[in-house]
């Protein structure tokens, strides 16, 4: 290998016009995510597709010539036409009409109550895992104790006190629903905690609240949302099962899960009434998950800067 | 390490105590009373209620309570008469138990792997084939993933037993269905773990001193990121393994999911009492399992020393 | 090292004992590799049985296995009532004694020959309070029957007598012409021994093999919700019982059991409603004696309304039950508008036959329903009817929704009132029933013995099952004439009096009878269906060769 001298190397001097730039503009966290957010193609067209369904959900009804309820003895289990854009079910209802009624229900339980849940989860879960201890031990044997008892008592407690109807419904998967986002919350911060920027943090002063807000939320977005994803058709469905025991949506409103709980009994034979429920149900998660993906990705402070 | 068991187990008894405890007042509030039928006529539900010792105070219902149960006996149920909550976990059980393991097996394993991949192969085909796994997973439910296999693999193409249990072959539909949901969960979670795993520090030490992909995924990544997927694991374990009311009903699995649900709305207290105290059991156990492996994946977590 | 030395014991403890419970359970020989020749009839229920005790069962399940493995005093089969344990049996003059003599030949399970007083024995069982029988209400037929349950008569002082070994007298409290008929299609009737009750106590009957059986059939497997019998070889006629083995299966989904009947692993299912059309040609149908109906609450304080008959006759008018039965029951159950189920015996025929109730109509009349509604109005001093609104408790069950819904959307269209759905647990509304907790609610009544007092007592205002608060002078002295009549034809006139003035009066809201649509294996002959106590019969079942 030839040596190295001078001869092989020019001096460039510096470039002043340049080295004071800054090479992207300073953007707060959340304006960066934003940033990031709106690059990401399939996370945009899931949030397209959910701002439609919420669209369809409070003008469609109106525009059907139908109501939720409205029977019809002659035109029962009917597939797909142009009187009916869904087809109808086995008691003669439009289906299009009851798709998006239900839509208001459930969707506004399922975000709804997978928000709520996640927050409560995430603040106490992060408390418990950050300081740990006493407090940690009392509130997990607090959160052992919820799950212990058949959520089903605690909801028709809940319902017999607060009456029925969405929001009593909301309450009452909350009180139970926030555990599972707490003990996972827990986990993570339990794990993040000893890690280095963590120690730096704490050993330059910077006092507790500010180390999770700022350090450790941030580094459980990711999960937190992936987690956040996941529990909006578990709410749906709770509903559905709920419904299905009598503490649900009371007819004759009705949801997406009551729907596939009364399509699922004509799979064999009028399988509209299962895949058109299911279409809608699956779609939307489908976009939830891509715009909670491009969430994740957004939010993760480890990828901030990158393209 | 042993002291923070020992505290742990002691926690653990007492929190299913107060669970027993609180589960046996919550019940007496609920709507409706055990003793209906459509032809109850006042005299019998009265002799009923004696019977059962109903016409005692409550406080002392509950001593007498917490003393059979000490020597293990939940007393007998409610709707089915002559029979014990005992014996009907007893022969319930294992058919919930052999079915929950089947499925959690197929749930972990391939969810694990499906996780993997996924965020190994962040943003290309088959991460997105993984999403799409995941998302048919979590947003099918239970009621419907166990009538639609049925349908097709059971009556129209005839190759799988259509339900009950009389051997390995009729576990498998029920096993899939139960399994789906948390395969589902997993492999989501097990990705996005990967993913926060991989832009840490010692992964980016370890590649850029040479260490191979595989090598890294295999030795650092995994075993770091398997951690959140073992915090739902604890519950999901517990309660996989007591039974599942919808799949088993749809299959016809004589197993315990159905006296868990139905206990409750027939108002079955010595039933739900006893479903909840061995439900409890389990629940307990398994995160206290899952709180010591805490300590035994990640090197950094030290438990029990604070 | 020691931590990963703790992972792998950790692990492995937590796989070892994940595996334990791995040996497929209950695989045992229950596997229906039966060879060819045998005569075995499997059948499903998607209601599981309570109880194995005799004195206990309180479903149309549990009586059904009752109907096999006991036998009564008298056997009812199909509604015709032959010769049980008892080979004759005298009647007196008053309706009020019966003597029974037991055959000779009649013996247990064990080889012990059954003997009058196990039937003493078993009948003040059921009675007695502390057995806590929730059918014991049954019995109250029987002499001093009703204070003995309450507790107040000793259970000895029971009508029920063995003047020997071989003749029970019984004593009843008034003329009950339906007696044969109920406890031979009735479980909590059949004898039971003492001496096995004594040795396991309250562990009697908890399983197979905890109890000695005086049936056609013995139970010899009660696990793993399936249900094993063979045929008794003790039974005093053997000769007539051909099944080979018969296994009941509890199945909770009726789609489920209709998988496993095209699956061949069943010989009998009912089919789920929506199924019913796919079926047409193999399907067979019965009626089961449930009539479908909704209770109201006439005396109700929270709707006020309810009181006013007017109102009721336009709740009544606004259904159109051919609609609504085509829109909840696929047109698959028989609209009715009378209370009482139209195949029960009645004076030589049956209910139905004899029946000339002026009903309303089937297809409803709306107009009709509106000047009820605007007298109604003008009597209770309410200006429009959208003042009203009603609120009906109906049950968790999907039938039960789809009624609700239905009649919900008719009332609210047709009356313009306000009508509300309160969904709840079965055990709710049951609770609700029988506290008068409701102003519309979900109802249904099946017969305990084929006669149509099983049904109109319960608008009777001093019964017990009375759960509407409705009272009719004039309804309760028909009812309390027809227990003592004795002639037939007299009697069943009253009885029809009887639900005529529970139409005019509008005292609930009838709706539907089921007609249970089912298949059956070609080969099987000699089930039997019945409309009371129990539904299927497969005792004389057999295979054709």
């Amino acid at each position: 290998m030839a040596e190295l001298n001078r001869d092989m190397f020019v001096i460039r001097g510096k470039d002043t016009a340049r080295m004071e730039s800054i090479s992207r503009p300073s953007l707060s966290f959340w304006s960066d995510a934003w940033r990031r957010l709106r690059k990401n193609k399939s996370a945009i067209i899931g949030m397209l597709i959910v701002v439609i369904y919420a669209i369809l959900a409070i003008f469609a009804p109106m525009v059907s010539g139908y109501t939720q309820s409205q029977m019809d003895a002659q035109a029962r289990n009917e597939f797909i036409s142009a009187a009916h854009w869904l087809g109808t079910d086995s008691m003669g209802r439009d289906m299009w009409t009851r798709i998006w009624m239900g839509a208001r229900v459930s969707l506004s339980i399922g975000l709804i109550s997978a928000v709520l849940n996640a927050c409560v989860g995430a603040v106490i879960g992060g408390l418990c895992g950050y300081y740990g201890g006493k407090l940690d031990m009392i509130v997990m044997r607090i959160v052992d104790l919820l799950y212990g008892i058949p959520s089903l008592i605690i909801t028709i407690l809940v319902m017999m006190v607060l009456g029925k109807g969405v929001a009593p419904l909301i309450v009452a998967m909350c009180v139970v629903g926030w555990i599972g986002t707490c003990r996972f919350v827990r986990g993570e911060v339990y794990r993040l905690k000893e890690q280095e920027f963590v120690m730096a943090a704490k050993v330059m002063g910077i006092p507790d609240f500010v180390i999770i807000i700022r350090h450790i939320i941030p580094n459980i977005m990711g999960m937190l949302v992936t987690n956040l994803c996941m529990a909006i058709p578990g709410a749906i469905f709770q509903e559905a099962f709920l419904s299905y025991i009598g503490l649900g949506i009371t007819p004759p409103d009705c949801s997406w899960g009551v729907i596939c709980k009364e399509g699922i009994q004509f799979l064999r034979y009028y399988p509209h009434e299962i895949l058109v429920p299911g279409f809608f149900i699956c779609t939307t998660m489908l976009a939830l998950n891509l715009l909670g993906n491009g969430l994740r990705d957004a939010v993760d402070p480890k990828l901030r800067g990158t393209d | 390490m042993l002291k923070y068991i020992l505290k742990r187990v002691v926690a653990a008894i007492l929190t299913i105590l107060v669970l027993i405890t609180v589960v046996f007042f919550l019940v007496r509030l609920m709507p409706g009373e055990p003793f209906t039928s459509a032809k109850l006529t006042p005299e019998v539900a009265e002799n009923m209620r004696a019977y059962y010792g109903f016409d005692k105070p409550l406080i002392v219902q509950y001593i007498q309570y917490m003393g059979n149960l000490l020597q293990g006996d939940f007393g007998y149920s409610m709707k089915y008469t002559n029979r014990t909550v005992n014996d009907i976990i007893g022969e319930t059980f294992p058919f919930s138990a052999d079915l929950g393991i089947r499925a959690l097996v197929l749930a972990v394993s391939i969810g694990l792997v499906l996780g993997i991949i996924s965020a190994r192969n962040r943003g290309k085909k088959i991460d997105f084939f993984c999403v799409i796994v995941a998302v048919l997973g979590t947003s099918i439910p239970d009621f419907i993933m166990g009538a639609v296999l049925q349908y097709f693999f059971g009556i129209e193409w005839g190759l799988l037993p259509v339900a009950r249990y009389d051997g390995i072959e009729y576990t498998i539909l029920p096993a899939c269905a139960l399994a789906f949901g948390t395969l589902a969960s997993v492999s989501r979670i097990m990705r996005a773990s990967m993913l926060e795993v991989t832009s840490q520090d010692y992964i980016k030490t370890a590649r850029s001193k040479g260490v191979s992909d595989l090598r890294i995924t295999v030795k650092h990544q995994i075993r770091n990121a398997i951690m959140p997927v073992m915090t739902i694991m604890g519950p999901t374990v517990a309660s996989v393994l007591t039974g599942t009311f919808v799949i088993e009903s749809i299959f016809a699995i004589p197993g315990m999911g159905k006296y868990y649900v139905e206990s409750v709305s027939n108002n079955d207290y010595s039933m739900v009492l006893g479903m909840t105290v061995f439900y409890g059991i389990f629940l307990v156990l398994c995160n206290l399992i899952v709180d010591i492996l805490y300590g035994v994946a990640d090197p950094r977590v030290r438990i029990g020393e604070r | 090292m020691k931590k990963r030395l703790l992972a792998v014991l950790l692990t492995s403890a937590m796989a070892v004992t994940l595996f334990a419970g791995c040996g497929t359970p209950g695989s045992s020989d229950s596997g229906s590799g039966s060879s060819s020749d045998e005569k075995v009839f499997r059948y499903s229920t998607n209601t599981e049985p309570t109880t194995l005790d005799p004195s206990k069962g309180n479903c149309i399940p549990d009586n059904e296995i009752q109907h096999a493995i006991t036998e009564g005093l008298v056997r009812n089969t199909g509604g015709e009532v032959t010769e049980g344990v008892a080979d004759e049996w005298e009647v007196s003059e008053d309706g009020l004694t019966y003597t029974f003599h037991i055959r000779d030949d009649a013996k247990w399970s064990d080889g012990e020959p059954i003997t009058a007083n196990d039937f003493v024995y078993s009948w003040q069982r059921l009675m007695n309070p502390e057995t806590a029988s929730p059918y014991a209400f049954i019995g109250e037929y029987i002499k001093n029957g009703l204070a003995v349950e309450t507790g107040e008569m000793d259970p000895s002082e029971l009508g029920v007598v063995a003047q020997d070994d071989s003749t029970l007298v019984v004593t009843l409290e008034h003329p009950t012409a339906y007696f044969l008929s109920l406890i031979g299609s009735s479980g909590q009737f059949a004898p039971i021994r003492q001496d096995v009750v004594e040795e396991y106590g309250t562990d009697f009957a908890a399983d197979a093999e905890k109890n000695v059986y005086s049936g056609p059939y013995v139970l010899t497997s009660s696990e793993n919700q399936q249900w094993v019998f063979e045929p008794n070889e003790e039974y005093w006629d053997r000769d007539s019982i051909k099944l080979d083995r018969c296994e009941l299966t509890y199945v909770a989904q009726q789609d489920t059991s209709l998988a496993m009947y095209e699956d061949g692993e069943l010989d009998y299912v009912q089919l789920p409603s929506a199924s019913v059309e796919n079926y047409e040609g193999q399907d067979h149908a019965f009626l089961n004696g449930n009539v479908d109906f909704f209770y109201w609450n006439t005396a109700s304080e929270t709707c006020p309304a309810l009181t006013n008959v007017n109102f009721r006759l336009a709740l009544n008018y606004a259904l159109d039950r051919n609609t609504y039965n085509t829109l909840v029951n696929n047109d698959l159950y028989a609209p009715t508008t009378g209370l009482c189920f139209s195949g029960l015996a009645d004076a030589g025929s049956t209910w139905g036959e004899n029946s000339k109730l002026q009903g309303y109509p089937l297809d409803g009349d709306a107009d009709q329903a509106v000047e009820y509604l605007n007298t109604a109005l003008s009597e209770l001093g309410i200006s429009s009817a959208s003042d009203i609104t009603l609120t009906i408790t109906t049950s968790d069950n999907d039938s039960s929704k789809r009624q609700a819904e239905c009649v919900q959307e008719m009332w609210v269209n047709t009356l313009g009132i306000n009508v509300e759905i309160n969904q709840v647990t079965y055990a709710e509304v049951l609770t609700r029933q029988q506290n008068s907790d409701y102003e519309v609610i979900w109802g249904g009544w099946g017969a305990d013995y084929d006669d149509a007092y099983s049904y109109l007592e319960m608008f009777k205002s001093d019964s017990s099952l009375n759960r509407t608060g409705y009272a009719n002078a004039e309804f309760d002295e028909l009812l309390n004439a027809s227990q003592t009549e004795t002639d037939a034809a007299a009697r069943s006139e009253m009885l029809h009096q009887a639900e005529q003035i529970l139409i005019d009066e509008a005292a609930f809201l009838p709706q539907t009878e089921r007609e249970v649509h089912y298949l059956i294996n070609d080969s099987v002959e000699g089930v039997q269906f019945f409309h009371c106590a129990l539904n299927i019969d497969w005792v004389y079942a057999d295979f054709a060769e």
